[in-house]
């Protein structure tokens, strides 16, 4: 590869410059042809947003080339790449480190900017949509410029390498590692979209509904593929990280959880915007909170700030990503100040006991909810900044403080569904609510008579069942009423989203609350028991590759199946790697881990075992609320307004 | 009516003693393994970010579980004292929760704080909307309909 030292890097950068001025030229182009309704110009827009979709496509495809033919020119494939990586996840490899998920963001992002100006090719006259084309040229060309300055994935590494270590161990042991961080980068990315029209209808002025209807789709699908992302990552700790869990609360983590957060809030408000036009300001709040907590989240976990504020400035990142966020932020409130006369809504909410209000006090929860989860990760932060010491806030704290507001949203989701609009009477309440109190009360007897114990635990359950009667109940009626198309559009949609959430919510309170685990040193041939089940060792084995030498425990469970829990060091990395072997049921999984100190020679292994209660039903929970998210993005069916709303009239006789 | 109140009223007692059964009974006597867990979730990994000791694979995690392992088993020490010995050991910031004292309180009573004003904000808006119910038109409002409606008849008388 010697022949082509240099050159890779070369066109790689020249491909992003070209991204860049494309971008910046789009948006010069979206912004001159409104104001001064020149057609010609406006037709510009949708070239220059192909010309930057494709130079960030060859740019990323360049990076391939190099990573797959292994060209140690570049630093990048130096940090990252190794001739002993197996194929796939040497293309995973890419998007392993800062340069390249940076580089796959800005492919991403253009995607979803040709994307938008395909949609949009026939309303581009329209001043909101160029100024959306506008705003996401202008996001974009950030982009493409940190890609091209502080995070290069282009630039030249020292001479002379002929091999590298290979992505972090981590990131070569699952297959995982090719679908979750493009997904959630589809769902973290494509926030954009709405935030983009949000600012445009700031500029524009029209801030009615028009730009919400417009966009609803898209939240849905950024809304959709965050949560995907996210829930994929929780499989990936379970099945690779080896400590049993799915959520470690670590600042990583909560950069993503974040965006989700103001995210559902906003799905949700936006509801009452469209059907009462009110909320209008905290809706555009909510976009820009959520578009802006994904470049927040970014400079955490990017710029090394969370190690310490003093490694702020050793990374150029981080300085880029503050002081976008700081633009983002001044930008999007002043444009919100400046329209606050036409923002304000007329209308009023009747009743603190209506389906508006309830969409009210869900906005509550989760902007407290948001709150906890940014206070708990910049803490450390602030303390260090102030009095210089360094502290840590854990997993202990988000528990403590996200449990009630997990059993507040819980109680909320099991009386929102059934109330009305406006205004609802006690007795609407009581009649309503009937059933769906018989299947949280048939809950509670269920899990009492399998031995739960315990006050949160207990109440999530029960609320589970309350709050997933009353999901049905939407469900039922729509599907008895319409037929199949009882199950598809927002309303219906959401409900099996909200059975989705359910079976999460109850499998989290049953895994985090009665899980039991035990160390057991194993002899081979002497079977042990824990919690029921018996646990053999058969035999300890050694299986070498190029990149690395695992050890494995071979355990009987249960008489069956065997099960390899092993410990995998990585040779050229010099780091070890702990792989569980998990059996799965419907109830519970049992989770092994091989514990070091391991000796391949000697009989004996050290096993760490857990058994956890209900988790495949966190991915049960995970796939209804995708299908549930995919319903909802069909259109519903609309009341036409000629149509009646009581029920038909029969015509008695058409003949007589 | 009447009967369906008083089965509403038979099911919230049902539902609260149910509760209180499950609440009172507890599960299985805690193991050694049960007290290390809980102690490693409490405390910090040294060498992570915001990881605990029970989730990190790092060697100083592992170090430190053992040392745990260890004092659990010799069973001389209570929970505190092995976290204060931990501290003493291996140094540095090694709780994970941050203390309820000074500065670090901040991290429990803010939440708390914006929760209150959150909820009075609410309380606020809904006390203004019900202020403000539509209904009551305010004079310059019925003086606006009266220009309009002077207007259409003039219209009308012209047309």
């Amino acid at each position: 590869m010697l022949a082509s030292a240099g050159i890779i890097g070369t066109i790689g950068r020249a491909l992003l410059l070209v991204g860049f001025v494309g971008s910046v030229f789009g948006a010069f182009a979206a912004i001159t042809g409104v104001r001064n309704n020149e057609p010609r110009v406006i037709r510009l827009v949708s070239r220059f947003a192909v010309l930057a979709f494709a130079a960030a496509l060859g740019a990323f495809a360049v990076m391939e080339y190099a990573m797959i033919t292994r060209d140690f020119s570049l630093a990048y494939v130096q940090k990252v790449g190794s001739w002993s990586t197996p194929a796939l996840y040497n293309f995973a490899a890419v998007w392993s480190a800062l340069e390249g998920s940076i580089l796959m963001w800005v492919l991403i992002l253009s995607g979803y900017t040709l994307a938008v100006c395909f949609w949009m090719r026939k309303r581009m006259n329209e001043s909101l949509a160029a100024w959306a084309m506008a705003v996401m040229m202008i996001v974009l060309a950030f982009f493409f410029l940190v890609s091209f300055f502080p995070a290069n994935p282009f630039a030249n590494g020292a001479p002379g390498v002929l091999d590298g270590p290979g992505p972090n161990p981590l990131l070569q042991n699952h297959i995982l590692v090719m679908f979750h961080p493009p997904i959630l980068y589809l769902g973290y990315v494509g926030v954009t979209v709405p935030f983009a029209f949000a600012i445009a209808a700031l500029v524009t002025g029209r801030v009615g509904e028009g730009w919400l209807l417009a966009t609803r789709r898209w939240s849905l699908f950024a809304w959709g593929f965050l949560t995907f992302g996210i829930a994929l990552g929780s499989w990936w700790s379970y099945e690779v990280l080896g400590w049993s869990g799915v959520w470690a609360w670590d600042p990583v983590e909560n950069a993503s959880l974040l965006p989700w957060i103001t995210g559902t809030a906003y799905i949700h408000s936006v509801l009452v915007q469209e059907r009462r036009g009110m909320l209008r300001v905290w809706n555009i709040s909510l976009l820009v909170a959520t578009f802006s907590l994904t470049i927040l989240g970014t400079f955490l976990t990017r710029s090394g700030v969370l190690n310490s504020v003093h490694a702020f400035s050793e990374s150029g990142i981080g300085a880029w990503f503050l002081s976008f966020f700081a633009v983002v932020l001044v930008v999007s409130v002043f444009l919100i100040g400046w329209r606050g006369d036409k923002l304000r809504s007329p209308g009023v909410i009747d009743s603190p006991l209506s389906r508006e209000a309830a969409f009210l006090a869900n906005n509550v929860l989760f902007a407290v909810f948001a709150f906890v989860v940014l206070l708990g990760t910049v803490f450390p932060l602030i303390i260090e900044a102030l009095q210089n010491r360094q502290i840590a806030v854990g997993a202990p704290f988000f528990d403590r403080l996200t449990v009630p507001i997990g059993i507040a949203l819980l109680t909320l989701m099991s009386i929102a569904p059934v109330l009305p609009w406006r205004k609802a009477s006690a007795e609407t309440l009581q009649t309503r609510l009937f059933w769906p109190a018989w299947c949280g009360i048939a809950a509670l007897v269920a899990s009492l008579a399998s031995g739960a114990y315990g006050l949160a635990p207990l109440l999530t359950f029960t609320l589970g069942g309350v709050s997933s009667g009353a999901a049905l109940r939407q469900v039922v009626l729509a599907t008895r009423r319409q037929g199949f198309r009882g199950l598809v559009g927002r309303a219906n949609g959401g409900m099996i989203v909200h059975l989705g959430v359910i079976l999460i919510a109850v499998a989290l309170g049953a895994s985090n609350s009665y899980s039991k685990s035990q160390e057991l040193s194993l002899v081979a041939g002497v079977p042990a028991t824990f919690a029921g089940h018996s646990f053999e060792l058969t035999d300890v084995i050694e299986v070498r590759d190029d990149r690395s030498v695992s050890v494995k425990a071979l355990v009987i469970v249960d008489g069956g199946k065997t099960y390899e829990p092993a410990i995998t060091k990585y040779t050229r990395i010099g780091m070890n790697v702990g792989t569980p072997s998990v059996k799965t049921s419907l109830t519970s999984d049992i989770y092994l881990t091989l514990e070091p100190p391991v000796r391949q020679d000697s009989n004996t292994a050290r096993i760490k075992i857990f058994i956890k209660p209900m988790i495949s039903w966190l991915w049960i929970g995970t796939g209804l609320m995708a299908i549930g998210t995919f319903l909802a993005a069909f259109p519903g069916r609309r009341r036409r307004p000629t149509d009646a709303t009581s029920a038909p009239v029969l015509v008695a006789n058409k003949s007589a | 009516m009447k009967t369906k109140k008083l089965i509403w009223i038979a099911m919230l007692l049902l539902t609260g003693v149910l509760l209180a059964i499950g609440v009172t009974r507890s599960g299985s006597p805690l193991t050694q393994q049960d007290r290390i867990d809980s102690l490693t979730s409490h405390l910090a990994c040294p060498t992570c970010s915001g990881e605990s000791v029970f989730v990190s694979r790092a060697p100083a995690a592992q170090a430190i579980r053992t040392e745990v392992a260890r004092q659990v088993g010799a069973g001389l020490r209570s929970d505190d004292e092995i976290i204060s010995y931990i501290e003493q050991r291996f140094g540095g910031q090694v709780l994970l929760v941050p203390r309820a004292t000074g500065l670090d309180s901040l991290v429990w009573s803010l939440p708390v704080a914006a929760l209150i004003i959150a909820i009075s904000l609410l309380v606020g808006a809904f006390a203004r909307w019900s202020r403000n119910k539509p209904g009551a038109p305010s004079a310059q409002d019925e003086k606006l309909v009266e220009q309009a409606l002077a207007q259409v008849s003039d219209d009308q008388s012209k047309g």
